[in-house]
């Protein structure tokens, strides 16, 4: 290829200046019955996401599924309309409900055009508040979702994840429990209507909006949420739960003629609020949290072990955790078995080039600015540093880690956390073929 | 409404660029127009491996993954039976570094034989991991073949066998180069805080000095209209039995395509939808249902998919799902069902339309399928189909002659557990 001679094709073009990271902030109030409420107001387009928030997560249940099929089922029923009619009111609009259960909390979302969310806020209100829990509704729920899980459990990768937080906080813990089929049975309407009651109301909730804002939907929404009427009596302070490891380490969980095998290794952390929290989680980066990752870059682009392969960081409310996943061909299991525990040893025992660490720091600025573009990313932004009791400056913390930290001080975090043997390691399939 | 300039450079390139501000951003997306419909039937899965090689060095770059994390870059392709898609998003201030990218191996792959061998267990595992180690993943293995005699729509993208992909050698990776990654085969869209004039000096200078080259023309052969019901029944390792039947429609730009989609939301999409309040929750005969098609860009297929419920045979679970089309196809939706599928679709691509990547992907996808101003027209598209022309092209598509089924049994339900 000869097609020019004056263009240097060779090196990279000058990188721009980085930009200050402005951090769009949400407007916080208060509704007249105290519920707080954020509001992110931007975008182009005329849209909104209503986010209600409810301590109403596996924390916070009596008995394992309550918290989660509650969450589902509010929207198959009110005391005035049926499932069928609450969906076509959405559908008419345009608009739809995202509902989902964490370990920390509960959500209930609502999407809607601007020009239409005046509609369907009664409609949100009404499952919020009203949602009946039909008998005939919450029997078709649990006989499809058993079957569900029936098929997700022929998945090596799933099975792993369900079983994998057991080993590090217990099998009785709400962040480690693992469900199973006779607890399906055990539900019934009651447990619904009762968590229902005592969790999903005004004193606990949490309201998110985000997008195109005006004055006069803020209102709206205080006259649907901002009412007296929907009080708990019996909203209980969220417990503390007793963390009680396996004592073993490895565990393997035979799957025949599996084609491969999925991986899970790591162990406990700290809370999101730790001093090293921000430390750690460029280190994980590093290790495995990015396509040029050690871990991709040998595993997957250099030894073809397997598709993909990350690792990650989980903070929860009371506890955090690290943990790698893969799934890789049987026949080369124990093979990246050993490379992974090699890069975790490297990161322990060598300081990371400085070019590496330059390429992540530039790498995780962009990313930055990436997670907060649009309004309902930075909505999001702003609920991960909420939830943990935290606020904008742990962003600010953030950028300023990543422009001063070093290798050095990596090091020492990866001798800290990643030890070879505070490690645990679960393998799901065919450990040769 | 997305607002885009379009201009063609000497060599073919086309390049569309649309202006977002907001946003501190700037996405690339290149399109090649090529896609598994494309390979030679004895060596199928090229096109999607080939989309691998292209991260593995380029002429003069011999890392293109870490010289864009070193901008803040994110990047990620994709590879359907149309269309090999490639996208970056990164701070628009370093957008030259995309362009230097994406010309580099738009010039010249390094042709690593290294790349080659891994990216080709690489594919094998992907292979596993989608296809061969999940439950019901073999149905896309499958299905396909059996729909399609004669177009290339009858392996997946893939590939149709493992082998395909161990016995790819480096004459077949320079030749695909060849052939298909030349400026006159692909459409750059570029979207985020960028302006026209700073894109055409990067396209200039970055773009320009690629020789066109000499993409074949399409000639695929075309699938003959299907006079007969086909069946195939599968016995696997699965919990639960699983149906699924394929039926002929039309391409991505023809009414059919419209029309079917809204009848897909109609059928199966949310707790109103009829499949899903008569066959799910009324008649208990499925855990799951889904409508939907291919969106293909030769004349496609529109697949119902279900899972059984205990102690439902397939063969009621079929006439079942036949019983719910026959009602679409002797009578007209009601105006209320209409107006929700197209108001839902409606909402959809406004929300689509909020990220610059969206906008990016879209436009070049358009402008490969006729024209970047389409992209706009859609709402419109949807809007214009009456009730009376969704039954017009239900009952065309209806029809057990037009269809494909498959029967998915469970091995442990057939032994009698």
């Amino acid at each position: 290829m000869e097609t020019e001679v004056r263009l240097d094709r060779h090196t990279m073009p000058a990188l721009g200046k980085p930009s200050k990271i402005d951090i769009l902030h949400a407007a916080e109030s208060k509704l007249p019955n105290g519920i707080p409420l954020y509001s992110v107001n931007t975008g182009t387009q005329d849209v909104v996401k209503i986010e209600l928030i409810f301590p109403a997560g596996t924390l916070q249940q009596n008995l394992p599924l309550v918290a989660d099929t509650t969450n589902a089922l509010l929207e198959e029923g009110t005391a005035k309309h049926s499932s069928e009619e609450i969906a076509s009111m959405l559908d008419y609009y345009g608009s739809f409900l995202e509902t989902s259960s964490h370990h920390d909390y509960a959500s209930v979302a609502l999407y809607s055009l601007g020009k239409h969310v005046n509609k369907v806020l009664p409609i949100l209100e009404e499952i919020v508040k009203e949602a009946s829990f039909p008998k005939e509704e919450i029997d078709v729920y649990l006989t499809n979702k058993k079957q569900r899980y029936l098929v997700e459990e022929k998945k090596v990768r799933v099975v792993a994840a369900r079983n994998f937080p057991a080993l590090l906080f217990g099998n009785n813990h709400p962040y480690g429990h693992v469900v199973t089929l006779d607890e399906y049975e055990a539900i019934n309407r009651d447990q619904l209507l009762n968590f229902h009651r005592s969790h999903y109301a005004s004193n606990g909730c949490a309201i998110i909006v985000a997008g195109k804002i005006k004055d006069q939907f803020l209102n709206t929404l205080s006259d649907s949420f901002g009412g007296s009427n929907w009080k708990a009596d019996d909203l209980k302070k969220t417990g503390e739960f007793a963390i009680s490891p396996n004592a073993e380490k490895k565990h393997y969980m035979p799957k025949d003629k599996a084609l491969q095998s999925a991986i899970r290794m790591g162990r406990m952390l700290f809370h999101k609020n730790h001093p090293d929290a921000i430390p750690f989680q460029i280190l994980n980066v590093i290790l495995g949290g990015y396509f040029g990752s050690r871990l991709m870059s040998n595993i997957r682009e250099d030894k073809g072990y397997t598709y993909g392969i990350s690792s990650g960081v989980v903070f929860l409310q009371q506890a955090g955790y690290f943990q790698i996943a893969s799934e890789v061909g049987s026949d080369v299991c124990d093979k990246a078995l050993v490379e992974i525990y090699k890069e975790m040893d490297r990161l322990c025992n060598e300081p990371i080039p400085q070019d590496e660490l330059q390429l992540v720091k530039n790498y995780l600025r962009g990313n930055v600015l990436r997670s907060m573009d649009g309004p309902f990313a930075l909505a999001e932004r702003f609920k991960q540093v909420w939830l943990h009791g935290l606020d904008y400056s742990y962003y600010e913390k953030y950028i300023s880690t990543l422009a001063e930290i070093t290798s050095k001080q990596l090091q020492d975090i990866a001798g800290k956390y990643l030890q070879k043997d505070s490690i645990y390691e679960m393998v799901v399939g065919s450990k040769k073929a | 409404m997305i607002q885009f300039e379009r201009f063609t450079l000497p060599n073919g390139l086309k390049v569309i660029v649309h202006r977002d501000t907001s946003t501190p951003m700037a996405c690339v997306n290149i399109i090649y127009n090529v896609g598994a419909r494309d390979e030679d039937p004895e060596k199928t899965g090229f096109a999607h491996l080939f989309e691998h090689l292209m991260f593995g060095g380029s002429i003069n770059i011999p890392d293109y993954d870490n010289a864009l994390q070193q901008a803040g870059g994110e990047n990620n392709a994709f590879t359907n039976n149309d269309v090999t898609n490639y996208y970056l998003t990164l701070p628009a201030s370093n957008l030259e570094v995309a362009f230097w990218l994406e010309s580099d191996r738009m010039l010249s792959l390094a042709f690593s034989d290294k790349s080659l061998e891994v990216q080709r267990s690489v594919v094998i595992e992907e292979y596993k991991q989608s296809y061969l180690n999940q439950p019901y993943g073999d149905v896309w293995l499958e299905l396909p073949k059996l729909a399609y005699k004669v177009h290339p729509y009858t392996w997946p993208t893939i590939g149709k066998e493992i082998d395909h992909i161990k016995h790819a050698v480096m004459p077949d990776v320079k030749a695909f180069f060849q052939k298909f990654y030349c400026p006159n085969n692909a459409v750059l869209a570029v979207s985020g805080n960028v302006t026209v004039e700073q894109v055409r000096a990067l396209c200039d200078k970055w773009f320009a000095p690629i020789p066109a080259g000499n993409p074949p023309l399409r000639k695929l052969p075309v699938e003959p209209k299907q006079t007969q019901a086909r069946k195939l029944e599968l016995e696997r390792d699965v919990p639960v039995d699983a149906i699924y039947k394929a039926y002929h429609m039309g391409s991505r730009m023809d009414q059919s395509f419209y029309a079917m989609e809204l009848l897909a939301d109609i059928l199966t999409d949310g707790n109103a939808s009829r499949m899903y309040l008569e066959l799910v929750k009324n008649k208990k005969l499925f855990s799951e249902i889904n409508a939907f098609t291919m969106e293909s860009f030769d004349p496609g297929l529109f697949i119902i998919s279900g899972k059984l419920s205990e102690g439902v045979t397939l063969e009621a679970a079929d006439e079942a799902i036949q019983e719910e089309l026959k009602k679409v196809s002797l009578a007209q939706v009601k105006k209320e069902e209409m107006e929700k599928a197209k108001n839902k679709t409606e909402s959809q691509l406004v929300f689509g339309e909020m990220s610059i990547l969206n906008k990016a992907m879209n436009l070049a996808i358009f402008e490969l399928l006729g024209g970047a101003e389409e992209v706009n027209n859609e709402t419109e598209r949807f809007a214009k189909i009456s009730e009376v022309d969704l039954l017009v092209e239900a009952s065309r598509v209806i029809n057990e002659n037009n269809c494909s089924t498959l029967y998915y049994r469970s091995k442990s339900k057939a032994n009698g557990n």
